[in-house]
């Protein structure tokens, strides 16, 4: 009995993460004009609106444009600190962690905030993205590095000594041995990055400038005034795209699932 | 081989990712805490001069007071139902039968790939007063007006849940499936009850990872703020909101910067407390 | 076909000497074992001789040429690992192929070599298998054909059959020995395990607390060990006390508290002088009280029967007790009175103070 009762509990709880997904995109075939869940009739003329909609259009291409940058700025430098800590750090290791985390463990809010003074205090302003792409960069960073360092982690040693003495050469091992080993580790951190800054609001928001808008920031504009199921349809296409690009990168590079 | 040289070619590794963070982390944060003390500006976000008064005037101010504790009480709400909802869950991700483990941790992970604002508005549709669960609790009869379910505590808690779970499952699961089975096995033999070695052998073991997803949680709700706007609308504010709405709306730079870090003090204390008081004297492996 | 030549080497970790200023030849095609328990220090002198450690003293030279400046890379060697370190992502074929890449040696030759060490090992038809699909003995003959199949100077084998058991430690010594004899390559083995070192090599190293405490061929360290720590750990050992009460022609004769017997001494001791002899177990015979009067009295304390031999603990008459290992042919109880035979030849007088 008691089996069963965990089961079933755990089964609600899994309903509950799934929820609001299935809510999302089931409104968004509504055939009707309301936000109104069941739908009213199935229908895709929400979908078509979005995209004539030349707003949200654009919007996309921006979340697409700052999410690319972002995964290679952060990807490139979350592995080599990532590397620079499991190999080189030694004692420094945990403060080194703790730096790479850091960003992860003050409020998104805060930081957002911070960057926008500083930005204009150096005189830049919001004018360009370099403060956007500051801010989803530094989000980004801890998970790119907690997904590389854990593959080092599981990297043996002796294989490294074996190479030696086989003769290779710092890069060839590099090259030949750890890269290869560490790959899913990399791709999963940058998988991380790309989906995150994409989805990310507070940071975008605050650090907008007039006229430029990610995806998130334009799917809540139109939710405070608007209740048509088109926000619906964004949402769905947004979860299309983010599920796309994890099947994606599983299938053509594979992937493990690592422990937080 | 020379030894010495080696030393200073790795910190080239590390170099990039830690000018990131002085420029665009440390640098800014102090700024922060230099502009909670300057005096606001008229019609610009901040004047000349230096003060004190910005703390003063949300100390002093029952109305922030107010959403502080709010805010607080959320936080510790949320946590606490986050620990009862995703304890079991984060157990049969450790424990439960490796078929489905792989599809269990999708769902788990699925609404971190989602985005904020969709699941925020997820819940509107779901919590509003014509929103689909009193649809279904009217029509099953089991109330007979709407539930009050969106633009209070209420529905900020359960959309910060929603929100919030797999980072307390994660973390649980982790350091539940770091403790030895034969643990348990051992504790059996000794005639330990399966409750007895659940409480006396596993839990402890498994504390740190209760105790990193609920700090982790604690901090992310209390600095939510897509959540709460959208769920709790204009009637009730978190911090994160009232924050931001000083900033953006009203431009009163110095005052907002004094609340966003009073916020962020009250939650990194409240964190520290909270590890005093759960540290275990013997080092987890 | 390499000389190794070591010389003085010391090693320093903080203010522990892991290795003392160990000095020793290894000529052409020798199998050298170099022996002793956890932290004497042969696994350290092993990664020095590779290159892994450097040096704080000393210096290692290979057929002459000193190589301490040379790194791991470039020293040619060929090493066994204790885990095998078997590169996961390439299969056996790509393992083995590393190190002649490494040499920029061309494909046809790689392929060519690589098949024929295969087959050497016997792994040829789990060629493209990945590690992870293969058992321990087998893994274990890809790192041996990974080692040999760049044909190095010298092979190095750290601990290798470690983690294997006990039926196959005992084939795959005999296997590594087989092939390197085939090979003829200059060897350095790591152990801890007395019989494995005792069974394969050509010289024994023993080694404690960083030192040498004694080097020879495997006979000489059996028979013949210098200190009661060489003498106790390459086999079980009776250590008998005694005082030399006559000296004679070929040595002594010893008089210890249930007797007195003469042995060989290959140094002329004084009279009165204090003594310590080796006795193996294996030396010793035992037969029932009422044999003629040769012998000592004893009685069994405990008999321990492990099918081809019988471990005895006999108490003698000064209350000493003596290990005696016996073929079952006859079979004592514990309780039973017994006579302990052993001829003086089998005594070995130890050169040190007791």
């Amino acid at each position: 009995m008691g089996q069963r009762l965990f089961a079933s509990y755990c089964i609600l709880i899994y309903a509950f993460l799934l929820a609001p997904i299935v809510v999302v995109v089931a409104a968004s075939f509504n055939a009707g004009a309301f936000l109104t869940f069941p739908p009213q009739g199935l229908s895709l003329r929400w979908y078509v609106t979005f995209f004539e909609n030349e707003v949200f259009m654009r919007a996309i291409r921006t979340s697409l444009f700052v999410a690319l940058i972002t995964t290679v700025i952060s990807g490139t430098i979350g592995t080599a600190g990532a590397l620079y800590a499991v190999q080189f750090a030694g004692r420094l290791k945990e403060a080194v962690r703790l730096a790479m985390l850091a960003p992860l463990l003050l409020p998104e809010v805060l930081t957002a905030i911070a960057l926008l003074f500083f930005v204009y205090a150096i005189g830049i302003g919001t004018r360009t993205m370099v403060g956007m792409i500051a801010g989803h960069v530094l989000i980004t960073l801890p998970f790119v590095f907690i997904n590389v360092s854990a593959a080092l982690e599981s990297f043996d040693p002796s294989w490294d000594l074996a190479a030696r003495s086989l003769g290779a050469d710092r890069l060839t091992r590099f090259r030949r041995i750890m890269l290869p080993l560490i790959k899913s580790g990399v791709i999963g951190g940058c998988l991380f990055a790309f989906i995150i800054s994409f989805d990310t609001f507070t940071i975008s928001f605050m650090l907008k400038g007039i006229g430029t808008s990610t995806l998130p920031i334009q799917l809540f504009d139109y939710l405070r005034t608007n209740f048509t199921p088109e926000a619906a349809a964004v949402s769905s296409l947004s979860i299309a795209l983010t599920v796309a690009v994890v099947l994606v990168t599983e299938k053509l590079l594979g992937l493990k699932i690592h422990r937080f | 081989m020379a030894p010495k040289k080696r030393h200073l070619a790795p910190l080239l590794l590390i170099a990039p990712a830690l000018i990131v963070l002085t420029v665009f982390l440390v640098i800014p944060y102090l700024n922060i805490i230099l502009m909670s003390f300057r005096t606001p500006g008229n019609g610009v976000p901040y004047g000349a001069g230096w003060t004190i008064a910005n703390y003063g005037k949300f100390l002093s101010d029952p109305f922030y007071l107010f959403q502080i504790a709010n805010t607080l009480w959320i936080g510790v709400v949320t946590t606490l139902v986050c620990l009862v909802a995703g304890f079991p869950v984060a157990w049969q991700l450790a424990r439960g039968s490796n078929r489905w483990r792989g599809l269990y941790y999708g769902i788990v992970l699925a609404p971190l790939l989602i985005g904020i604002v969709i699941r925020s508005y997820g819940w509107t549709i779901l919590l509003g007063n014509n929103g689909v669960i009193n649809r279904a609790l009217i029509g099953a009869g089991l109330v007979d007006g709407p539930l009050p379910l969106m633009y209070n505590g209420l529905g900020i808690i359960i959309a910060l849940t929603h929100v919030l779970l797999p980072f307390m499952i994660l973390p649980i699961s982790s350091a539940l499936q770091g403790v030895d089975p034969s643990l348990e096995a051992a504790a059996r033999s000794l005639g330990a009850s399966r409750a007895i070695t659940f409480r006396r052998i596993v839990l402890p073991l498994a504390l740190p990872g209760i105790q990193a997803g609920s700090m982790l949680v604690f901090v992310l709700a209390i600095s939510a703020y897509v959540t709460p706007a959208l769920i709790g609308g204009l009637r009730v504010k978190t911090m994160a909101v009232t924050v931001v709405d000083a900033l953006i709306d009203t431009f009163q730079w110095p005052f907002g910067s004094a609340l966003a870090l009073a916020l962020s003090v009250i939650g990194a204390l409240s964190v520290i407390a909270f590890a005093r008081l759960t540290r275990t004297k013997w080092k987890a492996p | 076909m390499t000389e190794l030549s070591i010389r003085g080497l010391t090693k320093l970790f903080g203010a522990t000497r892991a290795v003392d200023q160990i000095s020793l030849d290894i000529t052409n095609g020798e199998f050298v074992s170099l022996l002793g328990p956890s932290g004497c220090g042969k696994t350290t002198t092993l990664k020095v001789i590779a290159g892994f450690e450097h040096a704080d003293a000393g210096s290692i030279a290979f057929d002459g040429n000193d190589v301490g400046e040379l790194p791991a890379e470039k020293r040619d060697i060929g090493m066994v690992f204790q885990n095998y370190a078997l590169f996961p992502h390439m299969t056996v074929v790509q393992n083995l192929a590393f190190g002649l890449e490494m040499r920029k040696r061309p494909r046809q030759e790689i392929q060519t070599r690589v098949a024929k060490l295969l087959d050497m090992v016997q792994l040829s038809d789990l060629a493209e298998r990945y590690p992870r699909q293969l058992s321990g003995g087998q893994q274990q003959r890809v790192a041996l054909a990974r080692a040999l199949v760049i044909e190095p100077r010298i092979l190095l084998l750290d601990e290798p059959l470690a983690n294997l058991d006990a039926k196959l430690r005992d084939e795959m010594r005999v296997f590594i020995r087989e092939l390197q004899r085939r090979v003829g390559i200059t060897t350095v083995y790591v152990t801890h395990d007395q019989a494995e070192a005792m069974a394969i090599s050509d010289k024994v190293v023993v080694m404690f607390g960083g030192r040498i405490a004694q080097m020879g061929a495997p006979d000489e360290i059996y028979d013949r060990p210098r200190s009661r720590e060489v003498a106790g750990f390459v086999g079980r050992v009776n250590l008998i006390d005694g005082k030399v009460s006559a000296v004679t022609e070929a040595g002594c004769r010893l008089r210890t508290g249930f007797g007195e017997i003469d042995i060989a001494c290959p140094w002329r001791p004084a009279n009165g002088d204090s003594l310590t002899a080796v006795l193996r177990p294996e030396a010793i015979t035992l037969a029932p009280t009422d044999a003629t009067g040769l012998g000592w009295g004893g009685r069994v304390l405990s008999a321990y029967y492990s099918g081809n031999t019988i471990d005895y603990r006999i108490a003698l008459t000064d209350g000493s007790e003596l290990q005696v290992q016996t073929f079952p042919t006859r079979r004592f109880q514990p309780g039973d009175a017994v006579t302990v035979m052993a001829s003086g030849a089998s005594f070995w007088p130890l050169a040190e103070a007791s």
